[in-house]
């Protein structure tokens, strides 16, 4: 009978399968290779690997990095774009800005789509919704044919003010439709009714070079699942931290543009959840780089300016992830002003870190890690093993520079490593009006826990949340959330020129495309949830802040009040006195889909059975090595209370517990670590 | 004041090794804790202004030390704001001495006193330690409206500042955490809108009170010592890192001269500026001697911008140096008194953006290009900004004051090996955004007709420059209505480098297909509109970089298929020879053996084409058998736009100058 639920994060390197047991509460894990040209194939291996058949299977949930790696390689269908006369260049204009402002011969990526599939139609409608020229049929079909013969797969529909009246749109797409029927076609106006040309007219084009991609991928995998006897949908982790089942999957295609990169987020603000945190940081540090996201009062923060490349905004609500170049493979080196530097130069998988042996000849964080004995000279149980003469070489190099003993050096590495990390969760927490000391920080990923107690000490978070399987915590992440639709759509007045039964009539209108939505993808009614964002300012700004409000809205007055003090913690200042305007109204719809729940373990075995060996450890705190445990983290018992200094040892990370901390190991096998002052 | 520039550069040069007093791991960490306070400081500003000028990223940051030298600014700060913003806070100490205390605010826009122009404004806030001042944090923005007789306070017919809006030296705006409320109604009510100016005043102020904050919680974690330590050494470092990187070009001097258009009084003749660059061992001298003296319109540069170009210029070629004072010490510039280039109180400098300060800027990028050719750069097009400015007569609109302003990207210069950058926003800042049609559509009675990229604007080369863009409009339901434009380059044309050719000139054009076609130039002010007056500009291309003969033909194809450039100017910029066969399909033909053939037809004849009588050429322009683009890139002549006449000493400047970029390259 089903009973599994089956979550899948496909990365770069490993396609990692996690499984739940609906009746014991059992998880298990299991690691394959990605095959990145056919991800399917990939997939079925690891859940034949794990040993289960198809309709064992209860619910399939799926992160994928189809999309990222499509746009990224440029592995896309021939695509054309038809705007409004005159503005063909926008999605080469942008908004005219570099990523890089002073190196001038680093540049943005090209468009998606090159100037010479991009066609124009006579038609216009002005700020006010008004048809200054209405578009031509014969204007259109002739269009058609013409895509028709350059043997154009899709379509992306941009014209200028469509977020107001998209009646031109309509009738291009109605016509499209007849004369090249089997042309995805896609309208700004249906996938994101906002102002703004260039980031609606980018998030169209995103959507239409990936739309006939990942329809066709979730599709064929869809089939290859349902040949081995799943019978129910496939739910697909999209970037804003909701699933959508394979049905709005053609429609929404750019929201999975950044599908992989959200799981992590989710499963830290699970964790926390579990830990009974409302507030965490989640760190997801790997081999090249770490992920960072903020989740405060049980949400993660959600943003609207994000891209998979600079200057192609996707204009769907995401998590807001913060990804920066320090992980293990990050290379320290001495620049021209003879300053300490840790990355964002990697030495990757090849040839990886000095210790791994393949060829790599600068110091990473991980040889550095190794020096100090934080990491056994064996990992993945005794799979792989690491040089630590090879790491002390190139440690040396760095030392050499600045009469550093080899320990002094490694140590001065990571404090470098640290740092930098710091500087990034200073950016996503102080920097946005968070305080850390009212967080949690959840490690994960290979690196996370090696780092995690030291970042956490740097910044003043109280709390290290350490989850049982810190390696395939994303892949975990997708069974742990709901089917999500973000409706929004640009409405501009003064919070004085409006009322609530105005209010309340735009937000039927968009709750009723989302609830449709829902229906689609098979969700009872009882399940929906609806959240309702009032998009706000004081008048004569330019950014917005994005304001809850009731369903049915109850007063104006207590969305004004919430506004005021967001600004407040957000931006140090608040104004009363000043008119508040709103921008725009989003409905998040929500599919409530059941959660696993992971059961509780009573404690089993003594602690002490759980050491393996004690090997010398570099603490600088400690002024030296110290002779610490090594403990076998599978055999610690739940409910266990740990001593700094200490290492856990399991299959796919290493947590290092530093002197003067104490990590308690709680029911769920999640490690919380403190600092003692 | 002095206002000539002299470096203390010969007390500190070749300063011995940078030897660090903190530990390497202190150092990086309070170094990037440093910029990531400034960047702090930027965020804030971002989400709480009021003025869109700023939202659209025309504002820099800075934390300096005690005696006002910077000590890091932010790493989005724009180039023109680079290397002024200590000279600002200095003036601040110059003034108020002993007289600073806790819960100060500063407010500076003088340009007299180091500042840029009247719209960037400064606010500066001192930081105190147990009673001893250690730091100033800086927020300068770009207000929107600073007073004065043009919306926008661009008026390009004051000679003097009077005219142009209100001049702030440093003024103190909060007295010991005292908001100074008649001080700033003071200033503000000699504004447009001055309740956002305001606002703008208030983004500004909190986000130094963010890095205030900031850096006492450094202090209190690393102890005031290490914290004053670090502060120098931080300007150390990036001091030893530059002279370091220096040390490895060669030692030489190079020159050369950029053209501001005219001086509208004179008439006929580009306003040179003349720069000579010298590196010696691990040093950098700038002399600007012989640059014109100021002249009659606004286009001048005081002397903090004219500083700034040429430490932007530099840090174009050491992309990865951070900005501090360490760098300005390695750099040294002379500017002559009175000059273009040091305009001395009273005299108009608002334009300098568009005028002195981007010839600096791209002379410096040409001079550099010889040094370090991997890096090189051609000419990239002119900082331009139209503003209309007017009653709304819309309905809902209240007859309320809009102001329309407006900056497009253009073409930035070939380079080494690839093209120049299509459409991108000026060098004077690359971070400035360009704006939404729609947004301004909502904001204004002004209706977008085009924003699209114009086939030919690029400078040929064998890497062309980057494409220029054309933005249209249409005016409705207006009242009261002017317009001003703020550019340059309609006679200075955009230049190629290593061979590379011109591209096009700037210039508004009013009512552009209609019998009242009319060229309103490049620098003018209040000029009255009317309902249904169209108007449209072009923004420059690229120059271009090599011979543009030597162009590979796919990619001149390319460019014909992608309608960067048309068929005809494929056959005469490239000598590439183009049959369309069906464009529907993207199917064209490359006549090899009519390629050869124009190639050497054009490279026989090319370099007297730049020597033929001027008067000659003109004749067979109007008679048609020479066009616009062939006057500026093959015979190198000077159009006056307005009356579609020969300037004879302008050509002859711009002949020279292309003689020495282009024609010195052809085989």
């Amino acid at each position: 009978m089903s009973k599994f639920r089956v979550a899948v994060d496909v990365g770069g390197t490993f396609t990692d399968v996690f499984v739940f047991n609906e009746k014991t509460g059992n998880i298990s894990v299991t690691k394959t290779s990605s095959t990145p040209s056919n991800p399917e194939i990939g997939i079925l291996d690891g859940i034949k690997k794990a040993n289960i058949s198809g309709n064992e299977i209860s619910m399939f949930s799926h992160g994928t990095t189809v999309g990222t790696n499509a746009l990224i390689e440029r592995k896309l269908p021939k695509t054309a774009l038809i705007t409004t006369r005159g503005f063909r260049d926008i999605p080469e204009i942008r908004r005219g800005t570099k990523q890089d402002l002073w190196d001038a011969y680093i540049d943005v990526a090209p468009p998606y789509i090159r100037r010479r599939d991009r066609f124009e139609l006579n038609e216009r409608v002005d700020y006010a919704g008004n048809v200054l020229v209405e578009v031509q049929e014969k204007e259109i079909r002739t269009l058609a044919q013409k895509l028709k013969k350059r043997g154009v797969e899709s379509i992306a529909i941009c014209f200028m003010n469509s977020y107001i009246n998209n009646s031109n749109e309509l009738k291009t797409i109605n016509i499209l439709q007849e004369e090249i029927p089997d042309v995805y076609i896609c309208a700004s106006s249906s996938i994101l009714p906002e102002i703004f040309e260039h980031e609606r007219m980018s998030t169209t084009i995103i959507n239409a070079v990936l739309g006939p991609k990942v329809s066709n991928y979730i599709h064929s995998l869809e089939e290859k699942i349902k040949e081995k006897g799943y019978e129910g949908d496939i739910l697909v982790l999209h970037s804003g931290g909701g699933v959508m089942t394979s049905e709005t999957v053609p429609k929404y295609a750019a929201r999975l543009a950044s599908s992989g990169i959200a799981a992590g987020a989710i499963a830290s603000k699970y964790i926390a959840n579990l830990c009974g945190f409302k507030n965490a940081i989640g760190l997801d540090m790997g081999g090249t780089s770490t992920d960072i996201s903020l989740v405060y009062d049980g949400q993660l923060k959600i943003t609207k300016d994000w891209f998979i490349e600079y200057g192609y905004p996707i204009g769907f609500p995401s998590i807001e992830i913060l990804t920066i170049g320090a992980g293990g493979g990050s290379l320290a080196w001495v620049d021209e002003g003879r300053s300490l530097r840790n990355g964002p130069q990697s030495a990757g998988a090849v040839p990886g870190p000095a210790c791994y042996q393949r060829g790599g000849e600068e110091p990473t964080n991980t040889d550095a890690n190794l020096v100090l004995g934080r990491l056994s000279t064996e990992l993945l149980d005794g799979q792989m093993s690491l040089d630590k003469e090879a790491a002390l070489k190139v440690v040396r190099k760095i030392g050499e520079q600045f009469g550093y003993t080899d320990e002094e050096a490694a140590n001065a590495i990571l404090k470098v490593a640290n740092a930098n990390m710091c500087d990034a969760l200073r950016l996503i927490s102080v920097r946005k009006g968070y305080d850390p000391r009212d967080f949690a920080l959840v490690a994960f990923g290979g690196a996370g826990a090696l780092h995690s107690a030291y970042l956490a000490k740097e910044i003043d978070i109280p709390n290290v949340i350490v989850p049982a399987h810190p390696g395939v915590a994303a892949a975990m992440g997708c069974l742990l959330v709901d089917v999500r639709h973000d409706v929004s759509k640009t409405f501009v007045k003064d919070i004085q020129e409006t009322n609530v039964e105005e209010l309340e009539k735009e937000f039927m209108t968009l709750e009723l495309e989302a609830t449709n939505l829902l229906k689609q993808e098979g969700i009872a009614h009882e399940n929906m949830n609806l959240i309702r964002y009032l998009e706000m300012r004081y008048l004569g700004q330019w950014r917005t802040l994005s304001t809850p409000i009731g369903r049915p809205i109850q007063s104006l007055e207590t969305a004004l009040n919430t506004f005021h003090k967001e600004h407040e913690r957000a931006y140090a200042f608040l104004n009363p006195d000043q008119n508040v305007e709103i921008y725009g109204l989003r409905v998040e719809a929500i599919g409530v889909v059941p959660k696993p729940e992971i059961v509780k373990e009573s404690p089993e075995g003594k602690l002490e059975d759980a050491v393996k060996s004690y090997r010398d450890v570099y603490f600088e705190e400690a002024e030296g090595y110290v002779n610490t445990p090594v403990y076998d983290r599978k055999k610690i018992p739940t409910l266990s209370v740990l001593q700094g200094p200490a290492i856990l040892d399991q299959l796919d990370s290493t947590v290092v517990l530093p002197p003067s901390f104490t990590a308690e190991v709680d029911s769920y096998k999640n490690i919380i670590m403190t600092y003692k002052k | 004041m002095s206002l000539t520039i002299k470096s203390n550069l010969e007390d500190v040069s070749s300063k011995s090794i940078h030897q660090s007093k903190l530990d390497p791991v202190t150092f990086e960490v309070l170094k990037n804790g440093f910029i990531n306070l400034v960047d702090q400081m930027a965020e804030q500003i971002l989400r709480t202004c009021y003025s869109f000028v700023i939202f659209n990223r025309d504002f820099s940051c800075a934390m300096c030390d005690a005696n006002g030298n910077t000590i890091m600014q932010g790493t989005q700060d724009i180039s023109v704001h680079v290397g002024t913003l200590h000279l600002t806070a200095k003036a601040v100490i110059e003034d108020f001495g002993d007289d600073i205390h806790p819960g100060d605010v500063f407010l500076v826009n003088d340009p007299y006193r180091g500042g840029t122009h009247f719209n960037d404004v400064r606010v500066i806030r001192p930081v105190f330690y147990n009673g001893k001042i250690i730091s100033f944090m800086q927020a300068n923005g770009h207000w929107a409206d600073m007073g004065g007789s043009t919306p926008g306070s661009f008026d390009v017919n004051s000679k003097d500042h009077y005219g142009e809006g209100i001049r702030i030296p440093p003024v103190r705006i909060w007295s010991k955490g005292e908001y100074l409320k008649d001080v700033a109604n003071l200033l503000v009510s000699n504004m447009r809108i001055p309740e956002e100016r305001l606002g703008d005043l208030r983004s500004q102020a909190v986000a130094t009170k963010v890095g205030e904050n900031q850096l006492l919680q450094l202090v209190e974690k690393y102890g005031i010592e290490t914290i004053l330590t670090a502060f120098d050494e931080v300007q150390d470092y990036v001091e030893f890192m530059t002279r370091e990187k220096v040390k490895k070009m060669p030692n030489g001097t190079w020159e050369t001269t950029d053209f501001i258009d005219m001086d509208p009084e004179a008439g006929d003749g580009l306003i040179p500026i003349k720069v000579k660059m010298t590196v010696k061992d691990d040093q950098i001298f700038y002399d600007l001697s012989g640059s014109h003296p100021y002249i009659s319109i606004f286009l001048n540069s005081g002397f903090g911008a004219a500083l700034s170009a040429t430490y932007a210029g530099t840090k174009t070629f050491f992309p990865d140096i951070p900005l501090n004072s360490g760098f300005y010490r390695v750099v040294q510039t002379y500017l002559p008194e009175n000059s273009v280039v040091n305009a001395p109180w009273p005299v108009a400098v608002t334009g300098f953006c568009s005028g002195a300060y981007e010839k600096i800027m791209n002379s410096c990028f040409e001079l550099w290009s010889n040094i370090m050719p991997e890096r090189a750069l051609a000419c990239s097009f002119n900082l331009e900004y139209l503003l209309v400015g007017g009653n709304d007569k819309r309905e809902g609109y209240n007859n309320q004051y809009f102001m329309w302003y407006d900056w497009m990207p253009g073409g930035h210069g070939g380079r080494i090996d690839r093209d120049g950058a299509n459409a991108l926003t000026a060098v004077f800042g690359l971070g400035m955004m360009i704006q939404p049609s729609e947004g301004q559509e909502r904001l204004s009675p002004v209706l977008t007709t085009k924003l699209e990229i114009l086939t030919d604007s690029a400078g040929p080369g064998e890497f062309r420059g980057g494409c220029g863009v054309e933005k249209g409009g249409i005016l409705q339901n207006i009242e009261n209505t002017v317009m001003s434009y703020c550019c340059d380059r309609s006679r200075s044309i955009t230049w190629g480098i290593f061979g590379g050719l011109p591209s096009i000139p700037h210039g508004v054009w009013l009512n552009p297909d209609k019998e009242n076609k009319q060229f309103l130039g490049t620098v003018f002010s209040n000029v009255k509109l009317k309902n249904g007056d169209m108007f449209t500009r072009p923004s420059a291309g690229g120059g271009g970089l090599g011979d543009p003969l030597k162009r590979d033909i796919e990619a001149v194809l390319d460019d014909v298929i992608d309608e960067y450039v048309s068929i005809e100017r494929a056959k005469k910029d490239y000598g590439v020879v183009i049959k369309e066969i069906d464009r529907d399909l993207d199917q064209f033909e490359i006549d090899v053996e009519a390629t050869r053939e124009t190639r050497q037809y054009i490279r026989e004849n090319r370099k007297k084409w730049l020597e033929e009588d001027v008067n000659v050429v003109f004749e067979k322009y109007q008679k048609g058998e020479v066009d616009h683009l062939d006057l500026i890139r093959r015979y190198g002549i000077v159009l006056d736009l307005g009356t579609n006449t020969v300037l004879q000493k302008s050509t002859a400047q711009n002949r020279e100058m292309m003689r020495k970029r282009s024609l010195s390259y052809w085989d």
